[in-house]
């Protein structure tokens, strides 16, 4: 009773104001798609867009773009509340975190499994999205990691580029001490403020916080504790620039400071945007870690595109995701031309943009390395909560550089995260 | 005669400190316009860099931003939010301080400390409830949605019910005699004498409303309905965002709480002292 009246007022505030206040209403066949970043994934959108609507007229898209924390908090408010005539058609979320709105809301997005052949795209993107046997939503893009490297550098320090080919990381520490003593240049920046390379580490050799059951796998995790490690023998060899966040660790490469870096393949765009350093980087697998099931592909980031079960363009929006994203080579030429992204679709290296050979790294062909790298990224379950453990692993990263001991930093993180998660 | 330039003295060195310790808070409080105002004639790479000297790139970022931002709209969008949200607040929130000061009763004091005590009460704890009830009546995706809730607001009342402590009540009893009614007194009387209380609470709302963020966040669903807030938030989380860009659209956000606060800034600070005229 006291609801309805309260209604009834709202109505009455509305109706005095409709034609001040503008409400949109959503009709058949405009599919809403929220995502973040104007210059990357909304424009990706609006390409995607553009090429179904051109054969499926009917169809509009509005792309409604919010800031990335901000999509996951419209996205909370409205599954938590049960209002979900709020929420869009497709929603892009954010890899590490897709388990966590998958598990916590079922029913919620859409499995998509019969409409989409999975196996054309990486199998590390397929799990991430995958909750018993139902795939949920549509792989996007890729963080697949390489090692980038300063020729110039190296070479003055006497290596060539195969000296740099599939090494360890203990490797790279003896390099990278040659490197600082020929040439007075550090090995890489290492932000100890954040917990990316670590976790590119251990994704590497297939663990990571969680196991396969999602039970939280930290004291015991082999990869983990060899990535600590690493990252301790580089911090006492002293092979390292410090930074302090993110902007600061970009500082390191873009100013020539250092001779590689290791990060995702989205980097690309900021290390060519250096032109004077045209022709002066490499790029060879990741060092592995040299531990039983290490390998040279890791991953940093990524996200994907997901479908709302409740959507009443639910199909239309599943088809078209389908349509674009699962089987349009020419469209991942087009956005790693326009827009330097790395999809995960495997068939995408097919096209003219895949095989091109780029001067800026001295005519490697490195979208087609990258491609073969892509493939091999150890898939893992990434659970539902990899950002509070990563803040109980970045808590812990500075007792490296006081030479902590590692097994003890393992029980720490271990404790503080059971602490987090409960 | 002697004793008079000796306390002088003996004032001079706390004066001292006393400007040394403003000079130091006001440049602390200064320096982000600053930072703000030299960044945005930067490209975002040497914004990045830290550089901290005017660089020649503001007419670009300017041009950016204008370019990716419906401007008008978005303005138009922040600016009708903000003004009915504070027009509406004060109209009711004032009434409520008035109603609080002026009439005994019994429960009065019970019902003020209810008031008062959802002070306490965080807003993310009232988002989902108050979303469900905005979805129930079909105004998500509304600017009336935003106004909504932030018109009773326990704040100005509690601002107002002090500020009316000193509102002379003889005048109140002179106007009854008079035979205005209750609500003429509200109007004709109390409203112009209060002018500076008004005026400080149109100050402290409108930037409120204008800064507000999480709620129209929440409630508004495209993007047409966003106000200013949202649209910088979005800029600056890019993957590789243009700091010259957020730089100018955080100066434009600014803008209007500054023009406001200018405009206003004597009554306002005769209206924090709790001054009747």
């Amino acid at each position: 009773m006291h609801f309805q009246r309260m209604s009834k007022s709202f109505a009455a505030v509305a109706l005095a104001g409709t034609s001040f206040f503008a409400a949109t209403a959503a009709f058949a066949g405009e599919i809403t798609v929220w995502c973040w970043d104007p210059n990357f994934n909304v424009a990706i959108m609006k390409e995607a867009g553009a090429r179904y609507t051109a054969k499926h007229p009917e169809t509009t898209l509005n792309i409604v773009d919010f800031a990335k924390a901000d999509v996951e908090q419209k996205l909370q408010t409205a599954l938590t509340s049960g209002t979900t005539d709020a929420l869009p058609d497709i929603v892009l979320i954010e890899d590490y975190g897709a388990q966590k709105y998958l598990q916590s809301f079922p029913g919620a997005f859409a499995s998509m499994s019969d409409t989409v052949d999975y196996s054309g795209f990486a199998p590390y993107k397929v799990k991430l999205m995958t909750v018993d046997d139902q795939v949920y939503g549509m792989p996007f893009d890729s963080g697949v990691t390489g090692l980038y490297y300063r020729k110039d550098y190296l070479e003055q320090a006497g290596f060539k580029p195969s000296d740099m080919q599939d090494i360890t990381w203990d490797r790279f520490i003896e390099i990278g001490k040659v490197v600082e003593e020929k040439t007075g240049k550090k090995m890489l920046g290492l932000d100890m403020t954040d917990a990316g390379f670590t976790r590119i580490l251990m994704q590497s050799a297939g663990q990571w916080y969680f196991d396969a059951e999602g039970n939280l796998s930290i004291e015991n995790n082999t990869a983990l504790k060899a990535a600590l490690e690493t990252q301790q023998k580089i911090l006492k060899a002293n092979i390292h620039k410090p930074a302090a966040g993110w902007t600061d660790w970009v500082g390191t490469f873009t100013s020539g400071d250092v001779a590689t870096v290791t990060s995702g393949v989205w980097i690309t765009g900021t290390v060519k945007a250096q032109a004077d350093q045209s022709g002066k980087w490499g790029v060879a697998p990741l060092p592995s870690l040299g531990i039983e099931g290490a390998t040279h592909a890791s991953n940093l980031g990524g996200s994907s595109w997901y479908v709302v079960e409740s959507s009443p363009e639910k199909k239309e929006a599943i088809d078209f995701l389908n349509e674009v994203y699962a089987k349009d080579v020419p469209f991942y030429q087009d956005i790693l031309t326009t827009r330097g992204a790395v999809g995960s679709l495997m068939a995408a290296r097919t096209g003219d943009a895949y095989m091109l050979a780029d001067p800026f790294f001295g005519g490697e062909k490195v979208w087609q390395n990258f491609s073969d790298w892509l493939s091999k990224v150890p898939p893992v379950n990434y659970g539902i909560f990899t950002n509070e453990v990563d803040t109980a692993v970045t808590a812990h990263l500075p007792s490296l550089a006081q030479g902590a001991d590692i097994a003890t930093v393992l029980k720490e993180i271990q404790s503080q995260a059971e602490g987090q998660i409960q | 005669m002697t004793a008079i330039p000796a306390s002088r003295t003996g004032r001079a060195v706390p004066r001292v400190a006393t400007y040394v310790a403003l000079s130091v808070a006001a440049f602390v409080s200064v320096f982000p316009f600053i930072w703000m105002v030299i960044s945005s004639t930067n490209t975002s790479i040497d914004i990045i860099k830290g550089k901290a000297t005017f660089g020649s790139a503001f007419s670009n970022n300017v041009a950016n931003f204008f370019a990716q931002v419906d401007v008008p709209l978005v303005f138009w969008n922040s600016a009708k939010v903000a003004i009915l949200a504070t027009l509406l607040t004060i109209a009711v929130s004032s009434l409520a301080g008035y109603g609080f000061e002026m009439f005994r009763s019994k429960m009065r004091d019970r019902l003020y400390s209810l008031v008062l005590l959802t002070l306490m009460v965080p807003f993310a704890a009232l988002m989902i409830p108050l979303f469900m009830m905005m979805g129930k009546a079909g105004l998500i995706n509304t600017h009336i949605a935003i106004l909504l809730p932030t018109v009773a607001s326990a704040f100005i009342i509690f601002y107002f019910r002090q500020a009316t402590k000193a509102f002379p009540t003889e005048l109140r009893d002179a106007a009854k005699v008079d035979g205005l009614k209750e609500w003429q007194i509200f109007l004709y009387i109390y409203v112009p004498v209060m002018r500076s209380t008004y005026a400080a609470a149109f100050v402290i709302v409108f930037m409120m409303n204008w800064n507000n963020y999480l709620w129209p966040l929440i409630v508004l669903q495209s993007n047409d309905t966003k106000t200013i807030t949202l649209v910088v938030s979005s800029l600056a989380s890019a993957y590789y965002p243009d700091f010259g860009v957020v730089m100018i659209g955080t100066i434009l956000a600014t803008l209007p709480t500054l023009l406001v606060f200018f405009v206003m800034q004597r009554q306002f600070v005769a209206g924090m002292l709790g001054s009747v005229k």
